[in-house]
Formats: C-alpha cells, structure tokens, sequence
C-alpha cells in the first residue's frame, strides 16, 4: 500500500460496494415505487395512499423549519419489534408506500414524543392545536416545548373570533383575550391530522387476531395524562 | 514486522520549519475557526438541555425553539467544529509525513474562509427556519453547494502536498486521511444531490440520510481521529507501530463494512437493506479488534508514558472512547438489542461519546501539538499547563457523565416503551432524571472547552508578544 492509485482505487471499490447497496440498490428497488391497489380491506377499486390536501402539504414544511423530527418518529415497527403496534401507534408496521407523497420525509431516530405516524387517527386539529399553544394543557408534565409563535394573542374586539383556543384552566389568556392560531400552526395541525397509515396492504397486513377478540386497534394510551 | 515510527529520521530542521510554515495560516484558521464553533455548538446543546428542566425555557421565539436549537447544535459542532479541525490534521499529516509543503496556502486559506462563511450562513438559515430537516445534514441546499467548493479548495491542497511527497513508503495516518479526504466528497454530494437538489421518492430519503449520517460519522470522522491516533501514540511512545499488517486490515475492513449501516431494524425498508446494515456493522467487530491488538501491543512496555505527554493524554483516552463506542454500536444493531434501543437516548448516547469522547478528544490531542510548531518551529510556544488540566478534567467527566446517563436512561426508556402498560407520559418522566444529569454533563464540557479556548488565545497572544519584541529588537 505504498502507491498513491493503488490506494485510491481500493478506496473507490469500497465506496462503491457501499454506495451501490445503500443508494443505487435500493433507488432501482423501491425508487420508482406508485401508489397501489394491492389493498387487502375494501380493495373495491380503492388505492394507497391518496396525495394530501394542499394545507397538510404547507404543514409539512413547518414541521420541517420548526425540528419537529428532532423528537417525533414517523414510523411504525412491525410487532415483534418494540411495542409500537401494542401501543395504538398504528395498526400495522410501515412501508414504503406510506410516504410516497411526502417532501421531505423526516422519519426521525429519537422518540423524545410518541410516534406520529398515525397522529391524525388519535387526535383532531383543535388537540392538536391546543398541543402546540401549551403542551401542558393536554398533558401535565409534558417536557414538549410550547410554540407560541404559532399563535398571535389579540384582544377580543366585538365577538370572539370562531377560530380562536379554547384553552382550559390556568393557561387561559387574559380575560379579554384570545389565542388565535396563526397559518402556520393552522397548517401544521392539517399535517399532522393528515398523518394516517393504515391502508393494510399485502406487504403489511393487518394482524391476526385470535378468535373472540376484536380487529380494532389498540386502545391509543399514548397521549392520555399519567394516572 | 515492526516498522519505524513516523519521522523518525529526522530531516534537517530547516526543511521542516519551512513544512510548518507553509502550514501556519491555513491551519491556524481551521483550528481557531473549529474551537469557536465547538463553543457555539455546546452553547446550543447546552440551551436544547435546559429546555428538558423546563420547557418554557426560551420558548417565546421560533429560532430557538428545541427542534431548530438541536439541529443547529449539531450542524455547528459537525461542520463548524468537526470537519475543520480534522481537515486541518489532516493537511498537517499529509505535508509532515511526505516531507513536502502545503502547495498554495493561500487558496487554501480562501477555502477555509468560505468554508467558515457557508457554516455560518447555515446555522443561521436553521434557526431562521430553512433547514432540511435531515439530522447530520440540516443546512440548506445553497450552502451545500459553497461547502462542497470549499472543501475542494481545502482538499486539493493536501491531495497535491501529498502527490509532490518526499517520502516513498506511506504510513498508515497517511491513508487513513486520504480516505476521508476522498469519502467526504462522495457521500456529501450524493446527498446534496438527492435529498436537496433532485429529492429521490418516498422512503429513499431516509434511507440515503441515514447512509449518509452513518458514513460522515463512522468513516469520515472514524478515519480523521484515528489517523491522528496512529501518528501520535507510536511518535509520542518512541516506540514503532506494531504492525502495519493490522492497520492495513482495521483500514479496509472500516472501509468495507463501517459504510454499511445507520438504518433501525424496524425501518420501512426492504429487509435486505436493513439486514446488510447489520451485518455490517457487526463485522466492524473485526477493525475494532485489529486496532486495539495493534496499540496493545505498541503500548504495552510503557503504559506509563501514556499520562506523560499531554497530547498523549487526550490521544490514548479518544482511543478507549473509540473502541467502547463502536462496541455500543455493534451490541445496538444486534436484533433483540435494537428493539429496546432503537430511537432511544441510547444512541444518542453513542452519537455523543463518539463525537465528543473519540473524535473531539483525538483532535485536542493533535491541536495541542500542532499549533506551538506552526508559530515557531525552533521555539515553539507552550501552553498553560494548568489550563490544559483545567480542559481535559472537565472535559473527561462531562463526557463519562453525559454518557453514563444516556445510556442509562436511554435503556431505561426502552424498557418502559416496550411495555404498553406505562403511558407515554409515564415513560418521559422516567427519563427525565437522565436528561438532567446529561445537562451538568454538557455544562462540564462547556467549562473545559472554555479553559480551552483561554489556553488557544494565551499561546498567540504570549507569540504574539514575543514577535513584537523580537522586531523591536531588531529595529533597535
């Protein structure tokens, strides 16, 4: 190993081993991936997924500026692997087919929060909203850090707005004031209610349950306050 | 099989000097620029910490909210501090051990300027708000591209100082950093080009992020540190390498097998992809052992020497951290492991032992020799010898104490989340107390980093001095 070439070329092999496994390999497997009618429930002419409303797109984006993915994974394992499915995060593990319309797709490595990947199944906008206004309100002791630049705190003037929180207990604003989202959260919360992954596809069906027991989905204990 | 250690035969001191020289500017603005930004970047990780205490900490203001703080942590100590302060050991060992100076360090000091400028511009861009998104690859797609031109202006330097070599035979810090000098290049502009440019469909991007974060750290940072690991343990011992055998395998097999990987067991990948990243990084077993059987062997006659020198110090510590955190990796990517501790602290914990313990140590170690040479090679200045205990204590433990709790409270974390009874709410507050100790962790590494700092400008001020009465002299 005295020669420059020599070294470069071993070097260039072993990038090259890596890069056709983990870029090329898989972009020519699943890179081209399109929505599919391989639906195992109500396959009646249906496909998955369906491209996202035009506002959940715009929340995305705020998802991406604000780090939301710093604590929130957006991913469910499959069953014997940790106990997401246990868990109500979802009913089935992910696929690539979840995220074919997503830009960018954040799925996330640290689950400081629950896993969203079925967020919009567990709550609606108005939770969602009041989350991101003060976690707290929803959750005691919930270290997820409040967004009040979401929001703008304007004095009611006539009647109250219809848009604005409806916030419970000692985060309430001033008497005379309200809190009403700005568009920004108003998009952000269409994301994350838009986020859903339960298409049950052949890759990942829905799982098996034993006779008497239900196909529901777990009981979501996730977001419940501590008893 | 023994070889000779580097630079053991000296050549005239004249030549020498005129390597360092040739060397000052360039390096002294990658390492002055690195340690400041080492210092913003645990700022950052310092505020995010603070936020686990009390979340209305700071929370008034979209740039510093914890997602845009995290990511700005992370791109200021990975771009600001990593990449510079190993380029600039890496420049150094490539001109010190070929016996040729830097070529045109002008044109690499306008790259380490524009380098510098770009990573500001980035930090900024991802607190205002237009980051990627990507962890390891949060700046936008317009500073990708300055930093990519940067890094060539940089790199192309230390190619060409190592193309006009003096020295036939190559040691192996000298491929360990023409590795990382051609890897860097590669994985960053496949992801500039696929995840910014000409975004690839679905799931693909996370695959090629992970990839990509996975091979920055593992090879790019792994074969910088180490080549400053296999420079200074055996010059500093006096003793040679035990076997260039060994550390020809620990290169390839890093290469082969350290580049596969980075992708959780449960991704939504197609399962071949997952389990080539396994496998992968079960075989980085073998490099491990390679490198620790290698300076065993080199070390053993004189443990004691180790605590002797002070580069040393911080060189042979990186490289325990080096091995216990690539062992970590191995034990975490095993299946029954990983669903416990996948997206957990505890590869958080890894993340920051082999950043800080292993990679920023190592280059501590090397700066701390370094820098006296490239002011005056005939007298170097010396740095505060209290100041060098009063970084490296602080330093040490912040970095044990941090880990510690991570990966305590990481597994402790996993073992709550792998049982539905306990709520999610349940499982945060059991790790809060592991978060919270991590913060005095940080706020250990933050005062070492400040003594450290203190120590770089006391050296040039007291150079400085002595220049300016050396001129009066003169004058005189």
């Amino acid at each position: 190993m005295n020669s420059g070439p020599t070294l470069f070329l071993g070097l260039f092999v072993a990038m090259a081993c890596s890069w056709l496994s983990f870029v090329l390999g898989p972009q020519l497997q699943i890179g081209d991936m399109r929505p599919t009618t391989n639906i195992v429930v109500g396959a009646s002419g249906q496909i998955y997924p369906n491209p996202e409303p035009g506002l959940a797109h715009q929340g995305a984006e705020v998802y991406r500026a604000d780090g939301c993915a710093s604590c929130h994974t957006e991913q469910v394992r499959p069953r014997d692997l940790g106990s997401d499915i246990n868990r109500g995060w979802g009913v089935r593990r992910s696929t690539g087919y979840d995220y074919l319309f997503d830009q960018p797709v954040l799925l996330g490595t640290l689950r400081v929060g629950p896993d969203l990947a079925n967020a919009g199944r567990r709550m609606d906008a108005a939770a969602v909203l009041l989350r991101l206004y003060e976690p707290r309100a929803l959750t005691p002791g919930s270290i997820m850090p409040p967004s009040p630049f979401l929001f703008d705190k304007r004095k009611i003037q006539g009647a109250p707005s219809p848009d604005a929180l409806q916030i419970p207990g000692p985060f309430a604003p001033p008497r005379g004031y309200e809190i009403v989202p700005r568009a920004e959260a108003r998009a952000l919360a269409a994301y994350v209610t838009s986020l859903h992954q339960d298409g049950y596809l052949f890759e990942a069906p829905p799982p098996l349950q034993p006779a008497g027991k239900t196909n529901a989905p777990a009981k979501p204990a996730t977001n419940s306050p501590a008893k | 099989m023994s070889v000779t250690a580097p630079a053991q035969s000296a050549p005239s001191q004249s030549a020498t000097a005129d390597i360092e020289a040739s060397c000052r500017w360039p390096l002294l603005a990658l390492f002055g620029g690195a340690v400041l930004w080492l210092l913003l970047g645990l700022i950052f990780a310092l505020i995010a910490s603070l936020k686990f205490h009390n979340p209305h900490f700071l929370y008034s203001q979209s740039y510093l909210t914890y997602g845009r703080v995290r990511l700005a942590h992370q791109t200021a100590l990975l771009y600001g501090f990593a990449v510079p302060a190993a380029l600039g050991v890496g420049l150094w060992l490539l001109c010190r051990l070929g016996r040729s100076p830097l070529p045109a360090p002008g044109v690499a000091l306008i790259g380490v300027i524009l380098w510098n400028i770009a990573v500001l511009i980035g930090v900024a861009a991802i607190l205002c708000g237009d980051s990627s998104g990507f962890e390891s690859f949060a700046m936008p797609g317009y500073v990708t591209v300055i930093l990519l031109v940067s890094y060539l202006l940089i790199a192309l330097c230390g190619l060409l100082a190592f193309h006009r070599r003096a020295e036939g035979p190559l040691y192996p810090s000298q491929w360990f950093v023409l590795g990382a000098f051609f890897w860097f290049p590669w994985i960053f502009s496949t992801a500039s080009m696929l995840l910014l440019c000409l975004p690839v469909r679905g799931v693909m991007q996370a695959s090629i992020a992970w990839w990509y974060a996975h091979n920055f750290s593992s090879i790019v940072l792994g074969y910088f540190g180490l080549s400053s690991i296999f420079y200074f343990i055996p010059k500093l011992l006096a003793r040679p390498l035990h076997s260039h055998y060994l550390a020809a395998l620990a290169f390839w097999t890093l290469a082969l097998f350290g580049s596969w990987g980075g992708i959780p067991t449960g991704a939504p990948l197609p399962s071949w992809i997952v389990s080539m990243g396994v496998v992968g990084a079960v075989l980085t077993a073998v490099p491990l052992l390679a490198v620790f059987v290698n300076f065993y062997h080199t070390a053993r006659h004189n443990v004691e020497a180790l605590d002797a020198h002070l580069t040393l110090r911080f060189t042979y510590v990186a490289l325990v951290f080096w091995l216990i955190a690539g062992m970590q990796q191995i034990v975490g990517v095993l299946p029954n492991v990983s669903a416990l501790t996948d997206y957990t602290w505890f590869s958080v914990a890894q993340w920051e032992l082999f950043h800080y313990g292993f990679f920023a140590l190592a280059m501590f170690g090397a700066i701390y020799y370094i820098v006296p040479r490239l002011l005056d090679r005939a007298d170097p200045p010396v740095w505060s010898p209290g100041l060098v205990q009063a970084h490296f204590w602080p330093t040490f433990f912040g970095i044990l104490i941090s880990y510690i709790a991570l990966l305590v409270g990481g597994v402790g974390q996993g073992f709550l989340l792998n049982d539905p009874n306990y709520t999610f709410a349940q499982v945060t507050r059991g790790t809060l107390m592991a978060l919270r100790a991590d913060t005095l962790g940080d706020l250990c590494i933050v005062v070492g980093t400040l003594f450290f700092l203190l120590n770089f400008a006391l050296l040039l001020s007291r150079f400085a001095c002595r220049r300016w009465t050396d001129l009066r002299k003169g004058a005189a």
